[in-house]
């Protein structure tokens, strides 16, 4: 018997372990299979929806499913918290098991780390956990006007494109409001454009600067003083706010740090176009995770989940690999209520994005309910975004 | 070597994109002293770009570039 075990069922391993158990369905039937998914959660959070929860775009009971009834019924679904990878001896370690493996996927995400800078989860809001989301959403809903920062404290992060999502959300939401004139909105981020990829960041620019956001580039936040409202940056500069929105710097799982599989970032090395683990065959990566110079996004963990489970099965029925990750990305960017573009790359190829419309707007609403039927089942990996 | 390049604190940040080797410049620069060296070496083209930027707005000093095959090395002083 095989043993498929996925440490992480968030995005990335919930597809891989269902679009196995789809194709592997008779093997799992007669034992000849196993697959297993350890999370520690025993619910499955769809985070893009915490950028929208602050503007009442989506609720709670569209974020949320139980994890098990995700999985296909032959998957085994173990709620625990992984604490050991042995990847030499084929070991995982939980509070309660050992379990060995023949095939390892690791799909531990990202996590904010506040402690990176000093002030951060005091001095103001953020929209990284379900929680803080509403925590958020009230905020947003009692500012009567004055100064919105929207800052990023740490590069990398989760989704790229959020905080000037954000941005424009906050823009669009005030203008209907009509109070968008009371509030002074400034946009502070850490290279000298407002996105990483500069042909993007050009357009955003210019929506920014169309919109009256206020843009305060090379800007790396250093400390945020939560009494006196101020945030100061690495180069220098401070800034004061009336209301704080910050992204906090990411760090890999602390089980893959504690287990040495990291590099000094927190992330897993993984090679790039076959997503093993570095020197390890018989061991993945996928998501966020891993140190791949591509977005931490759902749609990249779907793109790289479709890679792994499709090399799985080749493995299992004797054939070579037939895929590679190529460093696909697909990516909306919100840029109002009601208006969006969509950023798809690889690798080689940078993003051309269409001027801001309703219909990927509209597409990106449908896909938030679509990810719970097609894309989460593991029906059309890949297809995802 | 001569003295100076003893007291250079190296960054090889190749194979990592935008914006990784920026990124890594600022934490250590974070970490040194002032009149410490630091030279990045990034086989990403918007580096050259950006690095100079950056040490620009952030005070410190811009030492140049050292064009090797496939990569550079970018030099910056600490000064505050
Ligand atoms: C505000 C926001 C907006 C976003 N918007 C978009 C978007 O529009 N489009 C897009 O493509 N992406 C978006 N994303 C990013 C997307 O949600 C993530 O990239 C995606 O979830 C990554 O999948 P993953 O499987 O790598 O990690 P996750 O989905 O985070 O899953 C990791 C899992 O590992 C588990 N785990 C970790 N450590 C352990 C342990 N020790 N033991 C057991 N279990 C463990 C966790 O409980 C978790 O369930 C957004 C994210 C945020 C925060």
């Amino acid at each position: 018997m095989k043993r498929i075990l996925v440490v992480g069922g968030g995005t990335g391993g919930t597809i891989v372990a269902n679009n196995l158990a789809h194709r592997l369905h008779e093997k799992l039937v007669k034992g000849e299979i196993e697959i297993t998914v350890v999370d520690s959660s025993s619910l499955h959070v769809y985070q893009p929806a915490y950028l929208l929860i602050p503007f009442g775009i989506m609720h709670r009971n569209e974020a949320i499913r139980s994890e098990r009834d995700l999985l296909a019924e032959t998957i085994k679904f173990r709620q625990e918290r992984v604490n050991k990878i042995d990847v030499n001896n084929r070991l995982v370690k939980t509070d309660s098991s050992s379990l060995q493996y023949d095939f390892l996927v690791l799909a531990t995400g990202a996590q904010p780390d506040y402690s990176q800078v000093p002030g951060l989860e005091k001095g103001g809001y953020d929209f990284y956990t379900l929680e803080n989301a509403y925590k958020l959403r009230e905020a947003i809903g009692k500012f009567e006007g004055g100064r919105l920062v929207v800052a990023v404290a740490g590069i990398p992060f989760k989704c790229p494109t959020a905080p000037m999502e954000f941005a424009f959300l906050a823009d669009s939401y005030y203008s209907k409001l009509g109070v968008r004139d009371k509030i002074e909105l400034d946009y502070l981020y850490p290279l000298p454009r407002p996105f990483t990829i500069p042909n993007v960041a050009e357009q955003v620019q210019k929506l920014m600067d169309d919109r009256k956001i206020k843009t305060d580039l090379l800007f790396n936040v250093e400390s945020v003083n939560p009494e006196k409202k101020e945030i100061t940056s690495i180069e220098g500069e401070t800034i004061k706010y009336d209301l704080a929105v910050l992204t906090p710097p990411h760090t890999g799982s602390e089980v893959v740090r504690v287990s040495g599989l990291t590099d000094k970032g927190g992330w897993i090395p993984t090679d790039r176009y076959t997503l093993h683990v570095k020197g390890y065959d018989d061991v993945y990566a996928i998501g966020d995770a891993t140190d791949l110079p591509v977005s931490k996004a759902g749609s990249a963990a779907d793109f790289q989940a479709a890679v792994v489970s499709t090399n799985i099965w080749d493995n299992i029925n004797g054939f070579p690999p037939s895929l590679r990750y190529d460093g696909r990305v697909m990516c909306f960017i919100i840029t109002a209520i009601g208006e969006a573009t969509i950023l798809l790359f690889d690798y080689e190829h940078p993003p051309s994005p269409p001027p801001p419309n309703f219909a990927c707007y509209w597409y990106k609403l449908v896909y938030n309910r679509m990810y719970w039927t097609v894309t989460a089942k593991g029906l059309l990996p890949g297809f995802g975004v | 070597m001569s003295h100076e390049e003893e007291k250079v604190k190296v960054i090889d940040a190749r194979g990592s994109y935008c914006p990784g080797p920026l990124m890594e410049l600022i934490r250590t620069v974070k970490q040194s002293n002032i009149g410490d060296i630091i030279e990045v070496w990034s086989s990403d083209e918007g580096s050259q770009r950006d690095i100079p930027k950056w040490t620009e707005k952030a005070g410190h000093e811009f030492l140049g570039v050292i064009h090797e095959k496939g990569y550079d090395r970018i030099r910056v002083r600490k000064t505050r």
